[in-house]
């Protein structure tokens, strides 16, 4: 299940995503957030999803926001499990 | 759920119904075009609501040629680390409280709008078991209204009708060509937005120019999936925005454009020789060095403007 999901977010990131200019207020982006978000906590990722969504609105000032801290060495695998952009 | 849905039925049938009596006197109150310009009149109201935030994002886009140098700076500190660069960037528009991006909200508020109208408009065209046409009112679309709606037309089409939903020719016609413009849109939006509106940017934006390609045949195929589905009045919304999306971006291109896009350059250029025009009519006479002939003044000012003539010319 959570790779499923994760599988149609990545297909958003390499196909609707890029068509778009960038939009997202935070680094990493909503989907990458959603991502590794989900991969790592499940159901509770996804609600963790939904809340940074919400968070991503025109009154907030964005920042940097990881949903799991990256680990100089996991940095890689984090690459290619969730994707860039 | 009903808690949340029937008020955004209220408001999407009541904006509608609002309108279409309205309009009534002028185009009547079976008439077709009065149930599609109702819907039009709902994208009207959602979009001039949501006027204020693109205004907001401005703004913040345009406080951003204070922090160039800044930006310069990290860009240049994190050459080979996209990652970081991006990190850093971010981190700057946060201490700045300035944040040029949009946020996914302005999509997002406009689809419970979205859904809601999709709803109300299915709730039209239901159907019984047997085939027997029993039009479910949602909010404020019933009675006389609904019996109305359930029988407009949108060139020849009914509003309530899908492609998938629908034998008729006509809906089938309609509905392709509203996918089409729905597509046609999208597309223009994108590229002008990619041409003329955003700053020259490096290799990135190479990238963006092939992913454009891909987005010409793949967002058309999204849309006619999705489009199928959809009733003759979704997508007359769905059309509309789309068009007030790309009158909106033009309008800021041409009048207000991002410092450094070739828009911005174009304008700053116009600005100029618009002032050259003015100087020439406050003094009656023509003071504009590149009109002045170098034998007639023979001084360096005269003689240094000269190569720019030539290069415009």
């Amino acid at each position: 299940m959570r790779r499923l999901i994760v599988a149609f977010i990545n297909l958003y990131q390499k196909w609707i995503s890029p068509a778009f200019p960038a939009r997202c207020k935070y680094y990493p982006s909503c989907s990458s957030y959603a991502a590794s978000a989900i991969s790592h906590y499940g159901l509770r990722g996804v609600l963790m999803s939904i809340w940074r969504l919400m968070r991503c609105n025109p009154w907030s000032h964005g920042g940097v926001d990881y949903a799991v801290q990256p680990a100089k060495t996991f940095k890689n695998i984090e690459k290619t499990s969730v994707g860039v952009n | 759920m009903g808690a949340i849905l029937n008020p955004l039925y209220s408001f999407v049938s009541g904006v509608i119904v609002l309108i279409h009596k309205a309009l009534t006197p002028i185009f009547g109150f079976d008439s077709g075009v009065t149930w599609a310009l109702s819907i039009v009149g709902l994208v009207v109201l959602i979009r001039i609501i949501l006027i204020p935030l693109f205004v907001k994002q401005i703004k913040s886009q345009r406080a951003l040629t204070a922090l160039q140098p800044h930006m310069k700076a990290i860009q240049n500190k994190y050459k080979d680390d996209r990652q970081k660069q991006s990190e850093e960037m971010m981190k700057l528009y946060k201490e700045h409280k300035t944040n040029p991006l949009a946020s996914c909200f302005p999509i997002i508020a406009q689809a419970p709008i979205f859904f809601a109208l999709f709803t109300v408009l299915n709730g039209i065209a239901a159907k019984t078991d047997a085939g027997v046409s029993a039009p479910i009112a949602r909010g404020f679309l019933k009675g006389e209204y609904l019996e109305s709606a359930a029988q407009a037309t949108f060139f020849g089409a009914k509003i309530s009708q899908s492609f998938l939903g629908s034998t008729d020719t006509t809906v089938k016609i309609v509905t392709v060509i509203l996918i089409f413009i729905m597509s046609a849109t999208t597309f223009t939006t994108q590229r002008q937005l990619m041409v003329k509106g955003m700053p020259k940017m490096d290799a990135s934006n190479n990238m963006m120019l092939q992913q454009q390609k891909i987005m010409l045949y793949l967002f058309p195929v999204i849309f006619a999936v999705s489009g199928v589905n959809f009733p003759v009045g979704v997508l007359i919304y769905w059309s509309t925005t789309n068009f007030w999306t790309w009158g909106q971006q033009f309008y800021v291109i041409k009048r207000n454009p991002t410092p450094g896009s070739p828009a911005y350059e174009e304008l700053e250029r116009k600005r100029k020789e618009k002032n050259k025009e003015e100087n020439r009519d406050q003094s009656g006479t023509v003071i504009d060095p590149e009109n002045t002939e170098p034998g007639q003044t023979g001084d360096v000012k005269g003689q240094r403007k000269q190569p720019k003539k030539k290069k415009k010319k």
